[in-house]
């Protein structure tokens, strides 16, 4: 966990609202998969950083994905070539995939799909069979990307205008019998990870299933307690720190 | 290199910097950027006797130069920290300072007989706005604040007491007094501002408990001008925060009439934000010939 100076290299918009940017680090940081950075926003004014997945690390170059929500990520997004921003990383426990987990499912919904692909590119020794879902096609981004690295691609959209009308859990379900994966990751809206674990307990579907969740984070190292999510046994978790990675039957959705 | 100790009725800092209440646990995750040892002190993430769970989320919201918090005094009991995190801020050589927190007069007075002796100062915690019993209700009015510190003062036979004030009241120079003549050794200021942030898209707070507390760069002005009221209201050392975020706000607060400061959000904001401001006063004291910090203290010359 380091707090560090880096210049972005790269800020542009891949889709409707949402931006890519790299960053570079000042040295090489090591990064598992589906860990998160906190970055400033270039305005002192915003004393909080912003929590994003990071999607790719390529030597001191760091890649994520946001979505202009606020404010901040609207600043962000107007961030030029050579500007310099404070960042924490790596942040959070991530993704441990196990070694016995060769066939793999990948439920990413809109701006979840980020951290997946990390997963995916990372750890390329494994069968992927991603189904990812966007509001409409001008949302859809990286569908290049996850087709590269996944054994299949289900690419839906809520409105039907890119892929088939559905969502990116009806669309796994549809297929989990053929596919028969020994795990299932994923990340989305709450709704989305609500109505996977709704689905997966009615169909009586044991699969792990691991899902990174998203909060509202103070310090996002662990210690403002502002980011938290219910689990199963009534206590709280950190999303920052004991998180964002959790199996889907240990918390509340 | 000037000296920054200071000595606050007996208890030795080797800098006047501590890290506020909430904004750093207990230590450990700070502990894992930077070595925590070169902090003054630590006061802890409010304590109380049972573990709690805190207020729904979202519990965080920020605007221009300021952040809300109502984290709701999540935290995992009294018998933990003294289990699993006194020791290690103990080895660190901080000053360690128990936050305290209770729904009742009798909580805070088993918190600190549970205490008494194990710590190197109890912060008495009245003045929490995102609780809906104690905290700041027993912070607000007077003859409360006088109970509760007479209270906890009796039992406090080891362990020196800072009765921390709220800022959401009618005089600042009232209470710091009240604390005074209930026995306080020490006052703190102030706890956060209780404000709202609303998304205007959803009509409703940003915050689910609607309400949270105001703290960050944005309330310093506020803060500097009780600080300096309650620190003339006084006779007991007053340790001064309230959007400190650079080595020159720390030294206003002790110009101010603070004996040592606290930084909160700043730990936010910039993770190495402590460290970075005792250099930052360090260099300030050296350009100006000033050898001891202790000189600055109470020397603001009104207009």
């Amino acid at each position: 966990m380091k707090e560090l100076t880096c210049t972005v290299k790269y800020n542009a918009c891949i889709a409707r609202g949402i931006y890519a940017m790299t960053v570079a680090l000042p040295e090489e940081v090591a990064v598992r998969c589906g860990q998160f950075l906190n970055i400033s926003t270039g305005n002192p004014a915003n004393l909080l950083k912003r929590p994003f997945g990071i999607m790719r690390v390529n030597g001191k170059n760091v890649t994520f994905c946001y979505q202009v929500k606020g404010e901040g990520t609207r600043l962000l997004s107007e961030a030029k070539g050579g500007e310099r921003l404070k960042v924490t990383l790596p942040l959070g426990n991530g993704f441990v995939i196990p070694e016995g987990a060769k066939r793999i499912a990948v439920v990413g919904g809109g701006v979840g799909i980020f951290p997946l692909l990390s997963v995916i590119e990372q750890i390329a020794d494994r069968e992927y069979y991603s189904y990812i879902g966007f509001r409409s096609a001008e949302y859809a981004c990286l569908t290049a990307e996850f087709g590269a690295a996944s054994k299949s691609l289900t690419v839906v959209t809520d409105d039907g205008s890119l892929g088939g009308k559905s969502n990116a859990v009806s669309a796994f379900l549809a297929e989990y019998g053929r596919v028969k994966p020994d795990l299932i990751i994923a990340c989305g809206p709450p709704v989305m990870l609500k109505a996977l674990k709704t689905q997966l307990n009615e169909r009586g579907i044991t699969t792990p299933c691991l899902v990174s969740l998203e909060e509202r984070m103070g310090c996002g190292i662990g210690a403002c307690l502002v980011c938290v999510c219910k689990k199963s046994d009534g206590t709280n978790a950190r999303v920052c720190k004991d998180g964002p990675v959790f199996d889907i039957d240990e918390v509340e959705l | 290199m000037a000296n920054l100790n200071v000595n606050i009725c007996g208890v030795q800092f080797k800098n006047p910097v501590i890290a506020a209440s909430g904004t750093f646990g207990f230590g450990r995750e700070f502990n894992e950027i930077y070595d925590i040892s070169c902090i003054g002190g630590v006061s802890t993430k409010g304590t109380t006797m049972e573990p709690r769970l805190g207020n729904p989320v979202p519990r965080i919201a920020e605007g221009p130069s300021v952040i809300l918090n109502a984290v709701g005094l999540q935290n995992p009991g009294v018998e933990h920290f003294i289990a699993d995190d006194l020791e290690f801020l103990k080895s660190k050589g901080v000053v360690v300072i128990a936050n305290v927190a209770g729904s009742t007069l009798e909580d805070y007075r088993n918190i600190c007989r549970r205490l008494n002796g194990l710590v190197d100062m109890i912060e008495l915690n009245i003045s929490c706005p995102n609780v809906h019993a104690g905290g700041m209700a027993l912070g607000i009015k007077p003859q409360n604040i006088k109970e509760v510190t007479r209270i906890t003062r009796a039992e406090l036979t080891k362990t020196p007491l800072i009765v921390k004030l709220s800022p959401n009241v009618e005089s600042i120079v009232v209470n710091a007094r009240v604390a005074e003549e209930g026995g306080a050794d020490r006052i703190s200021l102030l706890n956060t501002f209780t404000g709202m942030a609303i998304d205007l898209e959803r009509r409703r707070p940003v915050i689910a408990n609607n309400t949270g507390g105001v703290s960050g760069a944005g309330i310093k002005p506020i803060a500097l001008r009780m600080v300096y009221e309650a620190a003339h209201a006084v006779k007991i050392p007053v340790i001064g925060m309230g959007g400190i975020t650079c080595g020159r706000d720390a030294l206003e607060f002790m110009c101010a009439g603070a004996r040592a400061v606290q930084v909160g959000t700043a730990n936010f904001t910039d993770p190495l934000a402590i460290p970075r401001i005792i250099g930052e006063m360090n260099e300030w004291l050296d350009a100006h010939n000033i050898s001891d910090v202790n000189q600055i203290i109470d020397t603001l010359a009104l207009n």
